[in-house]
Order: structure tokens, then sequence, then C-alpha cells
């Protein structure tokens, strides 16, 4: 669709799954006019969580995308490729990019996150050195050819989240020598519990990973040969390659201080609406209810993503039509759910990890699987499971850990329910 | 609309869908269309791209084999669900891609014509009618020659079609305790509508529920007691959506809340229950073992439809069969099998009538109550009434 940055419309922020899903539900309401799309990329949307099978060889490039050029281009967007936002306006209701000035009638921030490297050293002899990270399209390309490398035989992986793990397998697809350091005792950071993931540490161990946990990179330093480490504990190892997975940071510079309300995030209602009824945000630089705290915090998955932006599009649309969003399409909030396999070894958890006084925990070991229990006492002799962590041996689709898995998220999600409608009782 | 009256839920599964493709080997139909959830979702949507009919969507959809078995090989069971990183609906999906399926005219109509339960007759109201089997005198809230029509009911019991067309006494006995145990009970003999869902009759369906809400209403029923977890899921979502202050309680927990004592010992052997696909966060599955007095760590469970869900059987009949062996073969030499949903029992004693197994089929009710389905003379009446004198009749209504 051609550019005319003269017609207000929609401007959505970010070409992830929170902006496409945002664009699906405005059309699918009904919404008709202009949908301006900002991407800083030049490539189609892609999926941050099949980054690390393309670079691990199960994923051809473009299997990474899930939505084709016909179906996203049935939407009718203006997309503006290669154009990042650098000002967002509220009060002018501008967006500002390199190419010029937008304005807008409604706007929907879906900016996504950007992996962070903090903590980690500068590299003696080659201060230019950055470690691999994991999130775009691009990062999967340099760790593809970084693990791809004939001279590459051994590889560390910083962090133990998610992110690192995937990376991990990516590695151990290839054949690598891998060792993952992490600052914390176990692996899986906060979606684990010792229990858990002591069991998903076997299956690591097994499958010839050394772990180095409780301990972080003290310093870098290149060596003929690769990257001599120096750990906290005094030991060194040299590799190949290092890949970082420390974290994410919101993508929200181009917002002036005090535009918006910002916590850890953008802080929105159950609409996705910030503190200007004009802006939404959603996916990981937004800050919604989370159902077991009852908090506004981030929820930074995939689903998350694109349920908040079709519930934005939604609210949006019926806003430019002049009513009122339904109240039936409002995100009351969403429980942080996560499931991994890490060659064969399967995790899944969903709901909060964290022990305040009236939580317990139980763990019950059978069928190959061990599941840890995180109950809330509720009243004498009731009480309500807040959360689980399920670790398998075997990742077999359809299996029992997943109906297991699926059973457990379903009964977290109904005790938050039964809690809401409790209080409003 | 477009020429699909489905797409937008297409659009939205497929914005909510990775493409990781972890689904797929979580089921048969999906490998046999080397399909994902999305790729259903996107290949509808596909079909309806660029089609100058609603023909040409039908023909573009019938010359996609994949996408025809991916789509009426779904048992509705959620195993793809499940394995989904994400959790995406499924039957959300399937439903809708089945309503357009009927609407293109695409489920042919011998798959569904004996099952249309919210007319006159259907294969289960035939069977009870050729029978005998009738249920007036419970069915309370309603006036006829035996009451009139009551108003102040405790609770309304839904057997559901299987058990209430193929376990009459089984069925009587369960609503006499009701009446031991104090409660006053009326019976809603009908069915939840979810033969008509498979078939793509979504809005007939979900009238039929609510015409049963309307009775349950009607009945002063404040709690509404289930067999089966199915009929359970779609008649709450209906009494929860008119907003009708109506309890959904499994059978196996109001007994335990009445302090229902099971009518004779377990059997000997070991137990293995079937966990029904539709129990989808496994409340039955606890609820039941309570009842029953066992561990819900201690017997082998298993689960996964039985073969009867989706009407894939009207699709595939050796899917059916080879699913039902595919969840019995769990069960060990002298295990008995217990089911949480009639349908199941159903499934598999018709699997293990052809394909004999050294193991024993029993719905939970079955351990509880001293009425037993005998499924070898229900089978014998189910084959040779289309034979009989009621032969030419049946042929006629489910022509």
């Amino acid at each position: 669709m051609a550019c005319d940055n003269q017609t207000a419309g929609v401007a959505i922020i970010g070409y992830g799954t929170a902006g496409v899903n945002a664009a699906i539900a405005l059309r699918n309401a009904g919404y008709d006019g202009t949908v301006r799309v900002f991407s800083d990329t030049g490539i189609l949307p892609y999926s941050p969580i099949l980054t690390s099978y393309y670079a691990g060889g199960e994923k051809a490039y473009d299997e990474c995308f899930p939505w084709s050029a016909d179906e996203l281009g049935e939407l009718q967007l203006e997309v503006l490729e290669n154009c990042p936002v650098t000002h967002l306006d509220p009060q002018a209701h501008v967006v500002s990019t390199p190419r010029g000035d937008f304005p807008y009638e409604k706007c929907v921030i879906a900016t996504g996150a950007t992996p962070t490297t903090r903590g980690f050293p500068e590299v003696e002899g080659d201060p230019d050195y950055a470690p691999i990270v994991l999130r775009s399209m691009d990062d999967a390309e340099r760790l593809k050819a970084a693990i791809e490398a004939p001279s590459c035989k051994r590889f560390l992986v910083s962090g133990a989240s998610m992110v690192a793990l995937k990376t991990l397998e990516a590695c151990l697809n290839h054949g690598l020598e891998c060792t993952l350091v992490g600052v914390n005792p176990h692996v899986l950071d906060f979606n684990a519990l010792p229990e858990a993931a002591e069991r998903f540490e076997k299956g690591l161990r097994e499958k010839g990973v050394e772990l180095r946990l409780g301990q972080k990179i003290e310093a870098v330093k290149r060596v003929d040969g690769g990257l001599q480490v120096t750990f906290s504990n005094g030991e060194s190892d040299t590799f190949d390659e290092i890949s970082v997975a420390h974290g994410m940071r919101c993508n929200l510079d181009f917002l002036d201080e005090g535009a918006l309300e910002i916590d850890r995030a953008l802080v929105v209602d159950e609409f996705m609406r910030t503190s200007d009824p004009d802006v939404y945000a959603a996916g990981d630089v937004a800050q919604a209810t989370e159902l077991i705290s009852g908090e506004k915090r981030i929820v930074g998955i995939w689903k998350n993503a694109a349920l908040q932006g079709a519930c934005a599009g939604a609210a949006i649309a019926a806003e430019l039509a002049g009513v009122q969003p339904d109240p039936a399409q409002a995100l009351a909030g969403s429980i942080p759910s996560n499931t991994i396999a890490v060659n064969g070894t399967l995790f899944i958890s969903a709901g909060t990890m964290e022990l305040a006084p009236e939580r317990f925990v139980e763990v019950r070991e059978g069928d190959g699987m061990t599941v840890v229990y995180i109950f809330e006492a509720t009243g004498e002799d009731a009480r309500r499971l807040v959360g689980f962590n399920l670790v398998s041996d075997v990742d077999e689709p359809g299996g029992r850990a997943y109906d297991v898995g699926a059973m457990l998220t379903l009964r977290i999600e109904r005790g938050c329910r039964e809690k809401a409608l409790a209080h409003r009782v | 609309m477009g020429l699909l009256e489905c797409s937008d839920v297409y659009r939205k599964f497929s914005g909510q869908c990775t493409q990781c493709g972890h689904c797929t080997p979580a089921c048969s139909s999906l490998v046999s269309a080397d399909m994902t959830l999305g790729d259903i979702a996107r290949t509808m949507l596909e079909a309806e791209r660029g089609a100058a009919s609603r023909e040409e969507v039908a023909q573009r959809i019938a010359a996609n084999p994949r996408l025809v078995q991916a789509v009426r090989g779904c048992f509705f069971c959620t195993s793809c669900k499940n394995t989904c990183f994400a959790h995406n609906d499924v039957c959300d999906l399937i439903y809708h891609a089945r309503i357009d399926f009927q609407d293109l005219g695409l489920i042919e109509r011998e798959a569904w014509s004996s099952v249309l339960v919210d007319q006159e007759w259907d294969i289960f109201t035939a069977y009870r009618a050729i029978h005998g089997i009738g249920y007036p005198d419970l069915t309370r809230h309603v006036e006829n020659e035996y009451h009139d029509a009551g108003t102040d009911f405790d609770v309304a019991f839904f057997p559901g079609c299987s058990l209430a067309a193929y376990g009459p006494e089984l069925t009587r006995e369960i609503f006499n305790a009701f009446e031991e145990l104090g409660v006053r009970a009326t019976m809603i003999d009908s069915c939840c509508g979810s033969s008509l869902k498979s078939a793509g009759f979504f809005d007939r369906a979900e009238a039929l529920c609510e015409r049963n809400a309307d009775e349950i209403v009607q009945a002063g029923a404040k709690q509404l007691v289930c067999v089966c977890p199915g009929c359970a899921n779609d008649m709450g979502k209906v009494l929860a959506r008119k907003g009708v202050d109506v309890q959904v309680v499994s059978l196996a927990k109001f007994l335990s809340d009445h302090g229902f004592e099971p009518r004779k010992p377990l059997p000997e052997g070991p137990l293995c229950i079937s966990k029904s696909c539709q129990d989808r966060d496994g409340t039955y599955l606890a609820e039941t073992c309570e009842l029953l007095g066992i561990d819900p760590e201690t017997p082998s469970i298993f689960h996964g439809c039985c073969g009867a869900g989706g009407a894939v059987s009207a699709f595939q009949p050796n899917r059916q069969a080879q699913q039902a062996d595919e969840k019995l073969s769990f069960a060990p030499d002298g295990a008995t099998v217990v089911t949480m949903c009639p349908t199941c029992t159903y499934t598999y004693a018709y699997r293990m009538m052809s394909a004999p197994r050294d193991i024993s089929n029993k719905h939970y009710t079955e351990l509880l109550f001293e009425s037993q389905f005998d499924w070898d003379t229900t089978f014998y009446q189910l084959g040779s009434m289309w034979s009989g004198e009621y032969g030419s009749w049946l042929a006629e209504v489910f022509a």
C-alpha cells in the first residue's frame, strides 16, 4: 500500500506478533481505515521462538515467518520497512521517523525487547568482540554461521534462561562441545524450583553439557585458538564462541521520560491502554495484569503478545467506531507459562514460582516425570494450585507429560478465575 | 463476511500460531495430513483467497485431501493443543472449519443424518423408541401422564445420550440414588449436542444446549449433575453465558459430597483409568478417583480420545478402531479399564466385540452401582433394528 503520511488512522510501532495481531483484530472488527506499521527491518514478521530452530538446523529460513506476504497483504497495511520510530509524541499524536512525521488517531506500541549483554566483560585483545545473542533473524544468522563454522568445536552459553537453553540445543544439534555458565544455582532461572531444575540439569549432563552453575564470566581474553574465559571460581577454559542470554530490555527509547507511565514496561489496563487513552501497548513492552499476583507484570511469551495485540486492535476498532470496547473482549490477565524441550528433555511450567508464606510445595515422581506443585492455602484444608514445574526425560508430543502440563495449566487458570469471582462477590 | 463464514476465526488463529510444528506429531490425523494447526487456518484462507464463488472455494478445499484429512480427522481430543507451546485452541478452529465444511456441502449426509440430536429422531431416540426405553416418570419437570410439571427440584440429572440409551437400568439406579440421598431430582434426557458440533452444526448444538438450560431453569434446579465431562463442558458454557445460577457438577463429586457409599467392592486386579479427553483439567478424573476411593496417583492412567470423538468414524471408520486399540493397549491383561464418559465405554466395548482382549471395560458408575451395561444385547439390538420391522422406517428417517 502506498505511503501517505498525511492520513492519521492507526499507527502500529513494531511488526512482530503483537503488531500483526493488532492489525488482524482491527480488520476482523471491520476497521477499514489506514493502518500504518513501522518496522525496523526489511523482512516479514518472524517468530523469535523459531530462531533457535533455524540456527540449529531444524527449520529452514523461510519457515521462521508465520505469515506469508499474501496473508499480510490481505490486511491492507501500510508497512514502512526499515523505518525505526525515533520519537513518539502522545500529546501531538505524531510518530517521528527518519522518513518524516506521521499523525495518528490511535497508536499501538509493539516494539518488543532486545537482548542485553550486561555483565559480559570487554574482551581483552578484542575490544570490539560482541557475544552472540538470540532474538532476531539476524541474531539467528550469526549464531548459525558461528556453530556451523568448521573451526567451532567448543561453545559457551552464558545464562540459564529459556533462550540460553534453546541456544544450547542449537549447538548440541551441531555436535558442539557445550558449556553453560549461570549465576544462579540452577538452570531455568525464575521458571523452575530446584527439584525440577535438578532433573532437567541431569538431562543436560547426560547429553554431555558441562554446567557451571553459581558462576559467572569474570574475564575474557582473545588468545590463539579462541576466547579464554576466566570464571568467577578462578577456573578458566577456552571456547570458540560465546553466546550471552542475560535478559531482555524493552524497546522504548523513542519515548520521552514521563510521556507515558512506565514501570518495568508500559503499564496498561485490560484493553491494553497505556496512561494515554490513544496509545496502547502489547507484547514485551506491556506490563499488564498477571493473574496470580494480581499485579501488573511483563509476561513475555508469544501467546500473550498475540492476545494482547488482538485485544488492543479490537478495542481501538471499537473506539474508532464510536463505541466502548466490548468488556467481553477485555484481557483479564495472563499467567506465565513456558514449555521447552532440549534434545528430548522436556520442561513445562505455568503460574508462579514465588514461595510466599502461605504457599507450599509438593513433589511427585512417577510416569517418568517429576512434577513440582506449588499450592496456596486458601482456608482450612483448602488450597489452590498456583504454579507447577514438570520435567520429563521424554519429549513425546501428545504424550502423558503434555497432557498433565495442559491439565495443570488449566487448573491454575480456573483457580485464578474462581479467585477473581470470589473477590467480585 | 467473505466467502467462508469463519474467515475471522482462521485469521485470528493464524495470528496466534508460531508455525513451530510441534503439534503435528501429537496427532495421527495431522501426521497423515502433514499439517500444523496453523496450516489448517492458513489453508482455509488460501482456499478463499482469489476464489470467485463459494462453489470454487468448496472445489479448492475438496481438491486438498490434506486439508480434508486435518479437518475431518480431528477427534477434538486436544492432544495437539496440549502439546502446542501456546496451547492454541484447536477445538475452536476445527469446529469452525467444520461449520464451513458443512456450509459448503463438504460433509456427506450419511455422516450426520442419524445424529441430528435436536430432531425428533436420531440414533439414540430411535433406539430407545424401538426398544421401549423411556424416562417419562423421571423427567419430573415435564408434565405428563405420571406427574405435573415440578418446579422445585434440587438437582437436574443429565445422564447423556449413551447412558440413557444403552444403560436404562443403570440410569434408573443412579436416579434412585438421588432420592435415597434425600435430593429432589428430575432428569434431562436430552443431548448436549456434541454430535451436531462435530458435523458442523454449531448453532444448532448451542440452541439445543440453550433449550436444555431453559428446562433446568424451569425445573428450579440449583445443580446440574452430569455423568460425562463433555456434557458438563457444553452445558456449563451455555449456563454461564445465560447468567443462570446453576452449578454444574460431576456425578462423582455430587455423590461424594452427599456421602454416597459404593454398592460393591472394586474389582480385583489392576485398575487402568481412561481419562476422558473432554476432562480438560483433570477435575473429573480426580473426583472419580476420590469417589472410588483410589489415589489418583496410584492407578495407571491413559489419556486421549477413545476413537469416538469428532465423528471421525463417519470419515475414517478404521481410525476409530485403531485409536481404541491404541488406548486399550495401555491396559495390561487382567486389568479393568475405567472410563469417565459412557461413550468411551461404548466405543471400547464395540471394539472389543471384534477384537477381544483379556481386560474388563467398565464405566465408573458400573463400579458404584449394581446395574451394568449389557453390551452384547445392546450391539445385537443396534444391529438388528436396521433389518427388523423398523428397518425401512429407519432407512427412510436417516436417509
